[in-house]
């Protein structure tokens, strides 16, 4: 019928009522040692009962009735110690053990029982057997879950040292084996494992979470019978397979609350020795997924395979054949079934909980079995099976299953500090793919710098294929980065990292490294994209220049294709993403410069390459950038070389020609006659350079016209620092000239009739001549 | 029963105990119910008067109830009349109610009469007192009682 819930009164009435219990007790307890000094042994017992009777209240919380329950044990004792030496001396009380079951209230009956029963077993071990048994018994008489608890806790206590722990033997033996000991404490933990339970529908529901609270306080009171069952010798691993976890463990399954249950499996971790969990791996892990939504599966089950992993090191961890355990037991196997059965089996394991498994056979795998790679595959495998189920795609980073996954993922690169290692795991890339894009650039990066900190070298074209593909998170831009800006600094950090790890990319055979080359070839090319993307502009630019001077010199089939793509892209860049005009001279002064060097092209490329580098130039924004752009244009045509040239220097003086005159033209142009003239001396020199090689075209009617031309402009300039500034650079140029004329080697025949003073003629030999 | 005694003495004869199923040892007991009368609020009713009323929750596992949670609204009204019904009807003594406070529904008091937030929380906590106590001291009138509270009402 319903009760009234015990008054359990706050604290000042709490210490009130224990301090009016503990006061009962002294008296008691006084005037119990004064009988038994004076042999009375009636009135002793009526004054222990009096004392125990102080046990029946409801008053108490579970601290106080614990301290109440300490005072009065201890007091029992003389009782106890005064009828073993009664006994011993030879002195039986007679029916003894009958007398005390007529004590009135049955908390004092039941303690008195024990206690003289105690002193029956120490004095005729041949009772031991059945007394133990009818004791474990009788204590069912009290219900009540607290007055329950320490009643048992009494019994256990007191038979501490008297269990038998002889081997059984088909002899029936009346001091009792192993088996009543067994039987003795797993009847005691089922019992009080029932009342630790009841507690919790004790009270009103609004108070579940004192009540809560209390159970913890009181759990050692029910893991003290394990611990007892494994202090017992007798119990080989045959025993504890056969009978003792079998008891247990239905016990925690059945009782369906969760605050027993993760006690209960982790005090059995703990209590036994590890030969025996490594042995009855099966059973306990089953018993695990069978637990309460609200039991943390994972602690147990990872606690318990560090454990073991551990254990399975130590020299002394044999098996059965006096070889290492791991022959006998497959460790890893059996931990991989089960967790596996775990987590199918229960609903509420929530993602990182199943993913921390993984990271613990992981770990297992590689300190058991560290050669054994299919293993950390398996693992692999099984947790892209657990997130597809789950259909967890793109795990976002800040969540705790993608800090798992990150954890899972870095641990074989650091365990083996070989990205080649983990190349041979064949679902890591696949796993990886279920971080988010963050994720995945955070774990390319870490996996970046293992491999330039441990000087990977990547042999094979496969494998570089399979390392690149494994970071394309970086190397390709899929537009997966988060809206906002993208960090210059960071990106350009990422691919220098890249760009340093391609150097590892190498092999001593040079197919293979061909192939490898072609590999990095097309992540050079997704590179640059991709920061063309990144709104950059020169540096691309440069890339793609350099690729193609790179390309140039390697002489691999279809290099001139790759290399005019790379140069194509260049001027794309040039065209599309370049705006200042400052900055568009200094590309096309870059570009002029690369394609100078190229080599490779045939007449088809390299035509229209020139032709498109001159148009570029002439279509600058400013004029003098224009005529200078169109200068240096001049020199593609001449030292520029082709596969039409043989690989030799063009020489195509024509072309040359052609764009001197249209920078003379464009010079002509400028509204400014000091930019002019300076532009004219620029281009004078040019026009020198080219004579001096042997162009044809450039003779010394140009040389003079254009000596002349600049003279008179001269004259007409307003004096000016810049005027002077022009006037020296021409000087200079004249003085060179003359030094060329003058010179005692080279040829002064070529020279020939050049006027450097155009009004004042300096007659040459030949003028003498016709003149 | 042990020990040399030969003769086994009635009083003490061990009873024959039918060993438990895990089920039945684990189970929740079947004792429980908790009444509780909580959420005092005050609304105006018909004829633009105020009135409060109270939570009546009810949770239970005991057979006995078809239904095992329940919550009703009722006012102090129904209470009386609830008393009324029970010494009408039954021989038992009826616990008192918390007062009707007369003077409280006297004009031009300072307070707000009935509807203070002192008073009303007083009156609860009677309620609560007076209901349980009928349920401690009288099981056999519970389930009248409580299904009395779930289908009558002066109000609705």
């Amino acid at each position: 019928m319903p009760s009234t819930p015990p008054q359990i009164s706050p604290v000042e009435e709490q210490e009130k009522y224990l301090h009016d219990a503990l006061g009962v007790v002294k008296a008691q307890a006084f005037h119990m040692k004064r009988a038994l000094d004076k042999n009375k042994l009636m009135d002793a017992l009526k004054n222990a009962s009096a004392m125990l009777a102080e046990l029946r209240t409801s008053l108490l919380s579970p601290k106080s009735y614990y301290e109440l329950y300490m005072a009065i044990t201890d007091e029992l004792r003389h009782m106890e110690l005064y009828l073993v030496d009664e006994f011993q001396k030879g002195r039986k009380v007679p029916d003894l053990y009958e007398l005390v079951q007529y004590a009135g209230n049955i908390v004092p009956r039941l303690y008195l029982l024990i206690t003289v029963g105690l002193v029956y077993i120490k004095t005729n071990t041949s009772l031991r057997r059945d007394l133990l048994k009818d004791l474990v018994e009788m204590c069912r008489g009290v219900q009540h879950p607290l007055r329950g608890l320490f009643l048992r806790n009494y019994l256990l206590q007191c038979t501490r040292n008297v269990l038998p722990d002889a081997p059984d033997t088909d002899v029936d033996c009346p001091e009792g084996t192993v088996k009543d000991s067994i039987d003795f404490v797993l009847m005691n933990f089922a019992e009080m494992n029932k009342l630790w339970v009841r507690m919790q529908h004790q009270g009103h529901s609004r108070d579940r979470h004192n009540r809560e609270r209390e159970r913890e306080e009181l759990r050692i009171l029910v893991g003290t019978n394990l611990v007892r069952l494994s202090q017992l010798e007798s119990v080989t691993l045959e025993k504890y397979q056969k009978s003792v976890l079998p008891g247990i463990l239905e016990q925690v399954v059945s009782c369906r609350d969760a605050i027993a249950q993760e006690y209960l499996m982790e005090c059995v971790i703990q209590v036994f020795p590890d030969e025996f969990h490594i042995q009855t791996l099966n059973p306990f892990l089953k018993s695990c997924a069978e637990l309460e939504a609200g039991v943390n599966v994972k602690n147990i089950v990872i606690s318990l395979i560090e454990r073991l992993a551990a254990f399975s090191q130590r020299s002394d961890a044999l098996g059965s054949e006096g070889v290492n355990i791991l022959q006998e037991v497959q460790l890893f196997e059996v931990f991989s079934n089960q967790v596996s059965s775990i987590i199918a089996n229960r609903e509420y394991l929530p993602p990182e909980d199943m993913v921390a498994l993984q990271v613990a056979l992981v770990n297992l795998a590689l300190k058991c079995y560290p050669d054994r790679i299919d293993y950390i595959d398996k693992v692999m495998l099984s947790s892209v099976e657990v997130l597809q189920r789950l259909g967890l795609e793109h795990l976002e980073s800040h969540t705790p299953v993608a800090k798992e996954l990150q954890k899972l993922l870095k641990i074989p690169l650091d365990n083996y500090n070989s990205l080649l290692m983990v190349l041979k795991l064949k679902h890591y890339a696949g796993l990886m793919q279920h971080l988010d894009y963050l994720g995945r650039k955070a774990l390319s990066i870490y996996i970046l710098n293992n491999a330039l900190e441990h000087e990977t070298i990547i042999p094979t074209a496969e494998e570089s294929e399979q390392a690149l593909t494994l970071l394309n998170t970086l190397v390709t831009d899929k537009n997966e980065h988060p809206i906002g800006e993208l960090d210059m600094e960071e990106l350009a950090e990422e691919q220098c990292l890249l760009a340093r790890f391609i150097h590892q990319l190498r092999s001593n055979e040079p197919d293979d490294q061909y192939l490898i080359l072609t590999s990095a070839r097309k992540f050079c090319h997704q590179t640059i994209t991709a920061l063309v993307k990144a709104e950059l502009a020169e540096l691309p630019l440069r890339l793609f220049l350099q690729g193609a001077l790179a390309i140039d010199q390697i002489g691999f089939e279809n290099h001139e294709t790759v290399a005019y793509e790379f140069m194509s892209q260049a001027f794309s860049l040039y065209e599309d993403e370049i705006s200042d005009s400052k900055a568009q001279l200094a590309a096309i002064t870059l570009i002029v410069g690369s394609l100078e060097q190229i080599s490779c092209f045939s007449e088809e490329n390299s035509d229209p390459l020139r032709t498109q580098c001159a148009l570029a130039a002439s279509k600058l924004l400013k004029k003098p950038d224009q005529c200078r752009g169109v200068a240096t244009c001049s020199h593609l045509f001449w030292s520029g070389k082709s596969l039409a040239s043989k690989g030799e220097e063009t020489h195509d003086g024509k072309h040359v020609v052609e764009c001197l005159k249209k920078g003379l033209r464009i010079a002509k142009q400028c509204m400014d006659t000091s930019v002019q003239v300076q532009l004219f001396v620029e281009l004078l020199n040019h026009y020198i350079y080219f004579f001096e090689k042997g162009n044809d075209q450039v003779d010394v009617e140009i040389l003079n016209q254009l000596i002349k031309k600049i003279g008179d402009e001269l004259a007409n300039l307003e004096s000016s620092d810049e005027a002077e500034q022009i006037s020296k650079h021409f000087s200079n140029t004249l003085a060179h000239l003359k030094l060329r004329m003058e010179s005692p080697d080279g040829d002064r025949d070529v020279y020939r009739g050049i006027k450097l003073n155009p009004d004042g003629v300096v007659e040459t030999e030949k003028e003498k001549v016709d003149a | 029963m042990m020990a040399e005694s030969d003769t086994t003495v009635e009083a003490t004869r061990r009873l024959n105990v039918k060993k438990q199923t895990l089920d039945d040892a684990y189970a929740a007991p079947a004792n429980f119910l908790e009444i509780d009368v909580v959420n005092p609020v005050t609304t105006i009713g018909v004829g633009k008067k105020r009135f409060t009323d109270y939570e009546v929750k009810m949770r239970t596992n005991l057979p006995v109830f078809k239904v095992k949670e329940s919550s009703v609204r009722r006012r102090y009204s129904d209470f009386e009349w609830l008393r009324n019904e029970l010494e009408r009807d039954s021989k038992i003594v009826v616990p008192p109610l918390p007062g009707k406070a007369w003077k409280r529904q006297l004009p031009f008091r300072g307070d707000d009469g009935i509807f203070e937030e002192d008073f009303i929380e007083d009156r609860r906590k009677g309620l609560e007192v007076f209901i349980n106590k009928i349920n401690d001291d009288y099981a056999d009138v519970t389930v009248p009682v409580l299904e009395a509270m779930q289908h009558h009402s002066t109000t609705y």
